[in-house]
């Protein structure tokens, strides 16, 4: 019996910024359930990788593919990749629930996300994420009011709302002391186990080795090790 | 310790002076934390040294600078082309102030005829008084909703249609470079006399200056909450509706309130032109020079307007 396709697949992804840095030639998979560390030195093209993971950019030249397909273009959402910044990006005057909600849009029906009518089902599933990432006593305070290390787990409770297959993040744990450090990881950890694939940009290789399952190193844009695995390329 | 010293001078006057052996001053670190602590470009930055040579060279360059006739130009011909300019409006605005010498008599009769004020039509006043505040709410109310969409289009960076922006931004200038009281003008004419042509020009002036401003606090706002959520499959109106309105709201209510307030104080003219409201008692008044019916008049527009600034001051600090 074979293994199910990787949710993600790079083959050939070059993309090349004008000051020179960026990414070439990077073949890389990765399933579903795996927990994948990009790791190097600062403008290795972890953060360009991750982003045309995302489709927030397009690759100009090879392709990336998720579940088998071709993404329709750059900056089109999908909700079956989430996305975690190495800044949480949350909205500091809403509490932590309204901001996990907030994963929920690409779910709803145009008029019910541009009016945030959120069913039960919706907050159900919200709570539960917080609850997944320890914050579920914090869910009625304001996301300006939580730690940094709180902030960016309401963040990673915003991409579970979304009821993701991929989760990616970028730096996730690069302004975090130690102990917030850990815990957001755990949380990483976690969700592969409940059968995600995820993919984190990391500087630290010993967090990388202890929470990871493979860890990619990158070097000038391209993978030193731990590239492909699987079917890719 | 010695690499480093090679980049010092022999000797230095100043700063360095005072340092028993070397040009160079310490400033107080110790001579262990300095040794590679700062050192970025060969022997130049040391951090906590301050090299006494290159700072006797800066000020040979500054003492330069200040010697150029350029510079010399601008602090002597700056303040004389102001001074003129004061003098050339002084005569435009045609002051006189023997005329105003011969007025302030006139001026201190009418204050002693306006005592006892007269408050028989104490009512009426606070109705049009009550009128100029609805023209003022009705005009930056519906001027601020009519901004929202203004604002998304004429803000850099959010706009869906970035052609549209500039020639919007134009537009939005020309209505707020038209005073409410000049648009009430040109209503009244059109629509007839009465509050509804000054709630109109109300309107007209504060969308221009709403939208500006709701588009300029727009364009202050980092963009990556909405590029978070629109990765997460949100479109792009949800998006920005539940990553920047939250943020924005606050701040876009606490403008409309200012303008508001602003606008309560300019309607309290525009009966002058027979847009309705307390202006048009007061211009009544003046017509009959009837001065103890124009004390009450007064009176009732500074409670009015001293009510309604701090109410709105309250609200705008509890916004913050």
């Amino acid at each position: 019996m074979s293994a199910p396709a990787p949710a993600l697949v790079l083959r050939g992804a070059t993309r090349r910024h004008p000051g020179g840095r960026g990414v070439a030639d990077v073949d890389l998979a990765v399933r579903e359930g795996e927990f994948v560390a990009l790791v190097g030195p600062s403008g290795a093209g972890k953060t360009t990788l991750l982003r045309l993971m995302a489709s927030l950019d397009a690759p100009h030249a090879g392709e990336v593919r998720r579940f088998g397909e071709t993404p329709r273009g750059p900056r089109r959402g999908d909700t079956r990749v989430a996305v975690v910044f190495q800044r949480p990006r949350l909205v500091g005057r809403a509490d932590a629930l309204a901001n996990v909600l907030a994963g929920r849009l690409g779910h709803l029906p145009r008029w019910r996300a541009l009016l945030g009518a959120f069913d039960d089902g919706d907050r159900r599933l919200a709570l539960a994420s917080l609850a997944k990432v320890g914050l579920l006593d914090r869910a009625g305070d304001r996301a300006d009011r939580l730690s940094g290390g709180e902030q960016q787990r309401v963040a990673i409770a915003r991409a579970l709302a979304q009821a993701p297959r991929v989760l990616l993040a970028d730096e996730p744990v690069a302004s975090l002391d130690p102990d917030n450090a850990r815990a957001v990881l755990a949380v990483l950890r976690a969700c592969a186990d409940d059968g995600l694939a995820v993919v984190a940009s990391l500087h630290q290789p010993e967090l990388a080795r202890a929470y990871c399952d493979r860890v990619v190193a990158l070097r000038d844009g391209r993978v030193e090790a731990g590239g492909a695995e699987g079917e890719a390329a | 310790m010695g690499e480093r010293d090679e980049g010092a001078p022999a000797d230095g006057p100043g700063i360095g002076a005072g340092r028993a052996g070397g040009p160079c001053v310490d400033l107080r670190r110790p001579a262990a934390d300095r040794v590679d602590a700062g050192r970025v470009d060969a022997g130049r930055v040391d951090a906590g040294r301050v090299d006494a040579g290159r700072v006797d060279a800066a000020l040979a360059a500054d003492r330069e600078r200040r010697r150029d006739p350029r510079a010399m130009v601008a602090r002597v011909a700056l303040p004389l082309v102001l001074a003129l300019a004061f003098a050339v409006a002084w005569h435009v605005a045609g002051v006189d102030l023997g005329r105003l010498a011969a007025g302030l008599p006139k001026i201190g009769h009418w204050l002693a005829q306006a005592w006892p004020p007269d408050v028989r039509e104490l009512p009426v006043f606070v109705l049009r008084m009550g009128e100029t505040v609805a023209v003022a709410f009705v005009g930056t109310a519906v001027a601020a909703l009519a901004a929202v969409p203004a604002a998304l289009l004429a803000a850099r960076g959010v706009t869906p249609m970035p052609r549209l922006r500039v020639p919007l931004r134009w537009v939005l200038n020309a209505f707020r470079g038209i005073d409410a009281f000049v648009f009430a003008l040109i209503l009244v004419a059109a629509v007839g006399l009465g509050p509804f042509a000054g709630a109109l020009g109300v309107m007209l002036h504060t969308w221009g200056s709403c939208a500006k401003l709701f588009a300029d606090q727009l364009e202050t706002m980092p963009l990556e909450t909405a590029e978070a959520l629109q990765a997460g499959g949100a479109g792009r109106i949800a998006a920005f509706r539940h990553a920047l309105l939250p943020e924005l709201g606050p701040a876009w209510a606490s403008s409309a309130l200012y303008l508001f307030e602003f606008n309560v104080r300019a309607s309290t003219v525009l009966g002058v032109v027979g847009a309705g409201g307390i202006g048009q008692e007061l211009k009544a008044s003046m017509d009959l020079l009837d001065f103890a019916r124009l004390a009450t008049i007064l009176a009732v527009i500074l409670v009015a307007v001293t009510a309604i600034d701090t109410a709105s001051a309250w609200l705008r600090r509890r916004l913050a």
